[in-house]
């Protein structure tokens, strides 16, 4: 069995505490809002309350003639109001979701913002908007974006308008679709949709901007996932040279793909502040305006149509995966691939057709939420799938071993798996180890009682590594000596509460041959190494760290040349332990230290430090068909869930969920887990409780006293399972972690749920209204 | 957010005092933990507040005691005061139950029992317990104090009869048969930091052949003052407990509760919800099982 700990490394696949984790838990750690400059005053957005309309006057007379109120700004004094990332720093006129930022304030303190923020006066013309990914569809629907187009033959079309964005539409072309319908013995039709989902970071969106001459014009420091995406807001904002505008990231309170746009944006407008005002400019997103203006999860709406032959092999798969992007959007064209890419699941399909696209409506942005549309496409397809099993008759687990991908076989963009694939040992191991078939058993038993009663499934899924032919996948590192036989170690991804300083650090190691404890990790400035790309797409470990394990190896390597000589040896007879070379076989009476080594080597003039780009692969889908190698490697998850259902109230406890990964090689077993447990604990809030209720717009939801996302109380039991595989793609053989671990969670909860009711869920979450009546209820007695 | 001046008495009689002085600009500061939501909100109702009075310090409001059968709670005693009382736990057992569940350990640790009463919300979880025990409140004024029933002081949601210059002293009941069954059922969205979707408090007494010769209902959440709900209590009086009867109860109480919300957004889940809520407490504080 393929499980962790057959691996032969020095630093890896060991557990290592987290190198920032004293930080955190004493309070040390510094984050952006921590952030405090001498004359820093405080900036501050007013966001419209209505979902698409015209903005007849702005009067900020009264607002600017407040003591203390240094700025006032809209649209006219701004170099320009749209972003290069589409989202806008100030409306242009008209504002297309609740929220949206109209006018930007600085003053002295917080109290002046609010009074300023008040005493601004607005006259809007409200418009009849679009909101719901039907109504964007509509055929008489308004047109809410000047680039969206329309159908033609049920299909995103340039030549036609409507609301579709053109860019974010993918189809999946393989093999003969009608062929394949015609050849089945069985075929069935379901549909699934999801709602829209909040990160819920504890720590908000914050940032500190001042004049820095130093840095050129301005440097920022912000709560930031992507500091050199946030770099490209700065500069923009302003209209400044990148050179001059420098961005340094501070520790990060959570992120799972959220603190990037807002964020962004807020830089931006604390930037025009900063350029009017002539102050450093804090900016602090309130809880609210956080609800308002970061990126949420996309809702989707899934039609799925499977064919099979009578003993169960899936022989035709036809899909219409449709996001809802929001007002404004720089992501799903991103996002979409991906979702297009796994729109048919982890099985061997031979006939595959399916057609992915987004959707502007008159709502906050969709962006990038831990799985990047894997949660939601995982959630349909695998509640599908059971359901095929239950209509066929036949055996749910059965019916995956028939059709799951193995080595060899070709994905739904016909790429073949080359590397092991251990598919179906995780599903072995997975049945084995959790009792399926005894739970499930025994849980029938619960099926007749009126009160509570218990279910258990399985779900599997597969997810590519990092951005594969999303874009490309490159990145540098830097590693530096110290003369006093410490290493730096620098590089353009960040640490967003991941752990990627902690699995950086055991890479830098492992390449060295140095310990763990003397390596020091540099937190992103933009200003001190080359944009690598985001962090983003579960790529820090497995491609994004390929240059810090090369940058590492030649550091090493020269290092080692330096002992050899001092050894009097070949560097290939030189080895290192504890930090100290030493000749191969010589007992360790002949050593030089790593610290003498380094001096050595700063007082011969010998190179201190190495930098290393690791270029991508050469992968790339082809735009009408979907063919084409998309990814460097896959991540396996299987994922077994077990509730118990409160029929009488619709309240589903989620009693343990097991969790197994094909994480390659385990870089730290601690990280890995506290991933797998965070995702089981996000997962779960999916699959039950969280949910943003739009209304015409408006977000019902904006705290945590009505947003409701599980606590250490509700969390089941959790069981990380870690396989590990043979595979050259990632670094050092790792695959992707972060996203994986929650995307099939919601899906198995789901899918526990229906075993334990014997009513399918299609819609998500399994809150109590849902659970128990099959429809959500809100205020005001409109029934979604 | 809607600025206020801060005054922080040494005594009850300075708070009456000042809050004859301000009344209406006045408001309580006991726990604060829905108070400064509303500031923040910046709620209509408060938008007349020139001044918050902290009465969080006040010792003399904190005190729990049993006196000769009657069991008088100060009106700023906390949720975390009240669970580890062990009076309360002797002879109100489930009023302690509906205090563990409001909030997490910091709401408990600074919410108070009087703050949850004046509030007022048809969703709070201390008072269904109270309000089956009849309770009464003291209310104090500069000119004197005066006794009112819990169910008639809340007068709808978010609604009391509480006068510009009062306080909630105390809360009062006699305490109960703690051989008697007692249960406090809730309902939220998560099993801890959850507002009740509904809840539920139960008091049965019964004599030595198993007859209830005592029982109080009141369901929280339900409708916007929770009451007892005597037509659905009367249907147990005199029998005795059976799985059969508390489901038929429970059937009685949501009819009454649609009696007087009328059919909402909210019915088609509540409606089958509180009856269940209702048999399950009735069950649990009788011991009968479910029918399988």
């Amino acid at each position: 069995m393929p499980l962790m700990g057959t691996k032969n490394y020095r630093h890896l696949n060991k557990r290592l505490n987290r190198v920032d984790s004293a930080d955190k838990i004493t309070g040390r750690a510094l984050y952006a809002a921590d952030v405090k400059v001498p004359g820093m005053i405080f900036g501050g957005s007013l966001r419209c309350k209505y979902a698409y309309a015209i903005i007849v006057e702005i009067d900020t007379s009264k607002a600017k003639a407040i003591p203390g109120v240094y700025a006032v700004l809209t649209a006219k004094d701004v170099p320009k109001t749209q972003s290069w990332a589409d989202y806008p720093y100030l409306s242009d006129g008209t504002v297309r979701f609740v929220g949206e930022t109209v006018a930007i304030v600085a003053a002295e303190t917080t109290d002046l913002v609010e009074d300023a923020l008040k005493a601004i006066e607005v006259e809007y013309e409200e418009l009849d908007g679009v909101y719901t990914i039907e109504g964007a569809l509509e055929k008489n629907a308004v047109q809410i974006r000047e680039k969206g187009v329309g159908l033609k033959d049920g299909l995103p079309d340039k030549d036609k308008k409507g609301n579709i964005f053109y860019d974010s539409y993918y189809p999946i072309r393989k093999g003969d679709i009608e062929k394949g319908f015609s050849e089945a013995d069985f075929i069935l039709e379901r549909e699934y949709k999801t709602p829209f989902v909040e990160h819920s970071y504890i720590e908000r969106e914050a940032c500190v901007v001042m004049k820095d001459p130093d840095a050129g014009i301005v440097t920022a420091y912000a709560s930031a996932q992507n500091p050199f995406f946030t770099r490209r807001y700065l500069a923009d904002a302003i209209q400044a040279p990148f050179n001059k505008c420098r961005v340094v990231q501070k520790m990060l309170g959570g992120s799972f793909g959220g603190k990037e746009e807002l964020v962004g944006l807020m830089v931006g407008r604390a930037a025009l502040l900063v350029m009017a005002t002539d102050r450093p400019v804090k900016m602090v997103a309130t809880r609210e305006e956080s609800f308002m203006e970061s990126a949420k999860r996309h809702p989707f709406n899934f039609k799925y149509k499977a064919g099979l032959t009578k003993d169960g092999k899936i022989i035709a798969w036809e899909g219409t995966q449709i996001a809802n992007a929001g007002a404004y959007n720089n992501q799903t064209q991103y996002l979409n691939c991906r979702a297009a890419i796994h729109s048919a699941g982890v099985y061997n399909i031979p006939n595959i057709k399916t057609d992915t696209y987004g959707v502007f409506t008159n709502n906050i942005h969709s962006g990038a939420m831990r799985g990047y549309s894997s949660p939601q496409i995982i959630f349909a397809q695998e509640q599908f799938l059971n359901e095929i099993a239950k209509e066929m008759g036949i055996d749910e687990i059965d019916l995956r071993r028939k059709n799951i991908l193995k080595q060899g076989d070709l994905t739904a963009t016909s790429q073949k798996l080359t590397a092991e694939t251990i598919t179906l040992e995780m599903i072995d191991h997975m049945v084995n180890t959790t009792e399926y078939y005894r739970k499930k058993e025994e849980y029938s038993n619960t099926h007749k009682s009126k009160e509570k009663r218990k279910g258990i499934a399985l779900v599997s899924c597969y997810r590519g590594s990092g951005y594969g032919a999303e874009t490309p996948d490159a990145g540098g590192s830097l590693v530096t000596a110290i003369e006093d036989g410490t290493i730096l170690i620098n590089t353009g991804l960040a640490e967003n509460g991941q752990g990627l300083k902690t699995a950086y650090t055991q890479i830098a190691a492992e390449g060295i041959g140095c310990t763990t404890d003397i390596i020091n990790f540099v937190g992103v400035d933009t200003h001190s190494i080359p944009d690598s790309g985001m962090t983003v797409a579960s790529r820090g470990t497995v491609m994004g760290a390929q240059s810090m394990r090369k940058a590492s190896i030649d550091l090493g390597t020269l290092l080692r040349e330096t002992a050899a000589m001092l050894l009097k040896t070949d560097p290939d007879k030189v080895d290192i332990d504890n930090n100290e070379f030493y000749i191969i076989g010589s007992d360790g009476k002949n050593k030089v230290s790593l610290a003498d080594v380094c001096n050595t080597r700063l007082w011969t003039g010998k190179a201190m430090a190495v930098y290393n780009w690791s270029e991508p692969g050469d992968l790339g889908i082809d735009h009408h068909t979907g063919q084409g190698d998309a990814f460097p490697t896959y991540s396996y998850g299987v994922v077994v869930a077990e509730v118990e259902v409160d029929m009488e109230t619709g309240f589903v406890d989620v009693l343990k969920v097991s969790s197994g990964h094909d994480v390659g090689t385990c870089v730290n077993p601690d990280t890995v887990e506290g991933q797998i447990y965070g995702g089981i604990a996000m997962g779960q809030g999916f699959g039950v409780t969280e949910e943003v209720p739009v209304n015409k717009g408006q977000l019902e939801s904006k705290n945590f006293d009505s947003y409701i996302f599980p606590t250490s109380i509700d969390v089941p039991e959790m069981e990380a399972v870690i396989f590990e595989c043979d595979d050259s793609a990632g670094t050092y053989g790792a695959k992707s972690l972060g996203e994986p671990a929650t995307e099939a969670v919601g899906a198995a909860i789901a899918a526990a749920v229906a075993n334990a009711t014997g009513v399918p869920v299609r819609e998500l979450p399994c809150n109590l209204e849902r659970t128990l009546l099959g429809k959500s209820l809100s205020k005001g007695g409109m029934i979604k | 957010m809607i600025r206020f001046d801060y005054k922080r008495p040494d005594s009850i009689e300075e708070c009456l005092a000042l809050l004859d002085m301000y009344r209406e600009k006045a408001r309580l500061f006991a726990g604060g933990t829905d108070l400064m939501v509303e500031f923040r909100a910046e709620d209509k109702k408060l938008k007349d507040v020139e001044l918050v009075l902290d009465i969080s310090k006040l010792t003399e409001l904190k005190i729990i005691k049993l006196d000769q059968g009657s069991i008088s709670i100060g009106s700023g005693a906390t949720f975390s005061q009240i669970i580890e009382n062990p009076v309360l736990e002797k002879y109100a057992p489930f009023f302690i139950e509906a205090c563990k569940t409001v909030g997490s350990p910091q709401i408990r640790n600074t919410g108070t029992v009087g703050g949850n009463i004046g509030t007022a919300s048809p969703a709070s979880d201390s008072v269904p317990p109270l309000v089956a025990m009849d309770s009464k409140l003291v209310l104090a004024s500069s000119k004197g104090t005066r006794n009112i029933l819990l169910s008639d002081f809340i007068e709808g949601a978010g609604r009391t009869l509480i006068q510009p210059d009062e306080v909630i002293k105390s809360i009062q009941f006699k305490k109960l048969k703690p051989e008697a069954g007692f249960s406090f059922v809730k309902l939220g969205r998560r099993k801890t930091l959850a507002i009740a979707r509904m809840n539920v408090a139960v008091y049965v007494e019964s004599d030595k052949d198993g007859v209830v010769t005592d029982v109080r209902i009141v369901p929280g959440s339900a409708t916007p003052v929770s009451k007892r709900i005597f037509e659905a209590e009367n249907m147990l009086l005199g029998k005795i407990p059976s799985y059969d009867l508390h489901e038929a109860i429970g059937k009685k109480v949501s009819e009454k509760m649609i009696g007087i919300t009328g059919k909402r957004w909210s019915t088609p889940y509540k409606e089958p919800v509180i009856a269940s809520l209702v048999k399950r407490a009735l069950n649990e504080a009788t011991g009968v099982k479910e029918n399988e």
